[in-house]
């Protein structure tokens, strides 16, 4: 049996039919195609699923798909595009926070998510907004370097 | 759902079995559907322990409830004495409200210190309680706040200290038919202190991820009142009566914590009985406590208050 949803994904607004069992992040990689949200561990414990959900970051893998009917998910797909990367995206790459990639994109939203309400943070606000994504490459210091080098963009 | 810290690697191939998923705007609404689904149904907030246990096959329902479009489930609101909050708010709501962090810091604080802010943007305190946890993190402060739970079902409405709602791990006294619509307790007055000490997450993967809040307040120099509730020691969430007791009229200088502290953790193998892992956790315990004691006693945890 499925169920008709319709939400806003990285703008657009889409119209999908879904089993009520299936989670955000399935019905983002396996009915809509958006790879670029990762699965981890799928209990919530790793981040690599992170989307923003009506602009809060969310674990994708703990949210069942009918949650999002009516409401607005943002993914890493709607942060920038291979030609044009965001900012934070620049930054990453920039300041060696990427390594084998997989933490990069969960990690990517919730950076995203902290500058929208805090454009100045802390490295203590930094560490707390990412606490609850899991890199096993970089050891998080090139990470905090990235997302603290745009404050100081933004500030000139 | 029982979790641990325990990253536990799982893939999409354990699949969660298929359900009916309804999202009523109206109490009344949710409480039908309950009512008439005879145990098949179960409510969903935030899905956080929800979601894991279905996947785990803990439960198996036939129908979901969603019950975050409910508005008395949502609000958090003063009355001259009491505050409530609602069954359905986040812990992200709890800890960014002014009016939680005036009137019950304690509680305020341990939500902020919930898993990521990821689980604190779905995690309701609702589903924290009914879902009876014994590392639950809001219950201690719940308990050292005296809260009451308004519990509602479709004949009937009452009203339930949270201590008696959890009557064992992962075990309520709600009934299939019941829905908790919220919480409530007396607003502290500005000369209570409030304590809370958690273990964090990476140094609490050893051990259970115990913690202590309490309230406290002291005149001309003496314990005129307190509370202690310990989190993750005991299998169902209470007060450490025997140590309050100890404690009041006492001037709270370093013997006299000494001495509590030891009850404390007494009171724990006491309560819990002797396991293997009862000489690691004392220490820690009697710690936590002090620690605790020593935010209230200084006002470390006020901050917040105006
Ligand atoms: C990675 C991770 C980290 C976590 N860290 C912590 C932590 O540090 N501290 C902590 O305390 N918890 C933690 N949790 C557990 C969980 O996030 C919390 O217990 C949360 O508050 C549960 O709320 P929920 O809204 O998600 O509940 P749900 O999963 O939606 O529901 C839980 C249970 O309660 C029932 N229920 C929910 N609301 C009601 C209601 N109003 N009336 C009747 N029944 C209801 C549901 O039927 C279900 O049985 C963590 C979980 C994860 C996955
Ligand atoms: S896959 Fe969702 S948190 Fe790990
Ligand atoms: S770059 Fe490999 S997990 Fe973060």
């Amino acid at each position: 049996m499925e169920i008709t949803i319709k939400f806003t994904i990285n703008g657009k607004m889409v119209k999908v039919e879904v089993p009520p069992h299936w989670t955000l992040l399935r019905l983002l990689r396996e009915r809509l195609g958006l790879t670029g949200t990762k699965e981890g561990c799928g209990i919530g414990e790793c981040g690599a699923c992170t989307v923003l959900l009506d602009g809060m970051p969310v674990n994708a893998c703990l949210v069942l798909a009918p949650k999002v009917d009516g409401r607005s998910v943002f993914t890493v797909e709607g942060l920038g595009s291979r030609d044009a990367l965001h900012p934070l995206q620049k930054s990453y790459i920039e300041h060696g926070a990427v390594q084998c990639g997989f933490c990069t994109p969960g990690m990517l939203i919730s950076s995203k998510a902290l500058l929208d309400k805090n454009p100045h943070p802390t490295q203590d606000e930094i560490k707390e907004a990412i606490s609850g994504n899991l890199c096993r490459c970089t050891g998080y210091q090139q990470i905090i370097e990235a997302i603290e080098a745009i404050d100081k963009d933004v500030r000139g | 759902m029982k979790w641990s810290s325990n990253l536990q690697p799982q893939t999409e191939s354990i699949m969660i079995p298929s359900f009916d998923y309804k999202t009523p705007k109206t109490l009344q609404e949710a409480c039908d559907l309950l009512q008439e689904a005879h145990g098949k149904a179960k409510i969903i907030a935030g899905g956080t322990d929800l979601v894991i246990g279905l996947r785990n096959g803990d439960s198996n329902p036939s129908l979901l409830i969603d019950i975050t479009s409910l508005k008395e489930l949502r609000r958090i609101e003063e009355t001259d004495e009491t505050l409530s909050v609602g069954a359905a708010v986040t812990h992200s709501e709890i800890a960014s409200s002014p009016l939680v962090r005036q009137y019950g810091i304690v509680l305020s604080k341990a939500a902020s210190e919930i898993g990521s802010p990821q689980i604190r943007n779905l995690g309701t305190i609702g589903g924290n309680i009914v879902n009876g946890s014994p590392a639950a993190d809001t219950l201690p402060p719940l308990i050292v706040l005296d809260a009451i739970g308004k519990v509602i079902s479709r004949d009937r409405e009452r009203n339930v200290p949270v201590a008696q709602l959890v009557k064992g791990p992962y075990e309520t006294s709600l009934k299939p038919s019941e829905i908790l619509v919220g919480v409530s307790f007396k607003k502290l007055s500005q000369d209570i202190r409030s304590g809370f000490i958690r273990l964090a997450r990476r140094e609490a993967m050893a051990i259970a991820r115990m913690s202590i809040a309490l309230l406290l307040q002291v005149q001309e120099g003496k314990i005129q009142n307190i509370r202690i509730a310990p989190g993750a020691i005991l299998p169902t969430p209470q007060g450490l009566s025997d140590v309050e007791e100890f404690l009041k009229g006492k001037s709270p200088d370093e013997e006299v914590l000494r001495i509590a502290s030891r009850k404390v953790s007494e009171a724990m193998i006491r309560r819990s009985g002797i396991r293997p892992s009862a000489p690691y956790k004392a220490p820690v315990v009697e710690a936590l406590f002090l620690r605790a004691m020593r935010r209230a006693l200084e006002g470390q945890d006020e901050t917040g208050r105006s």
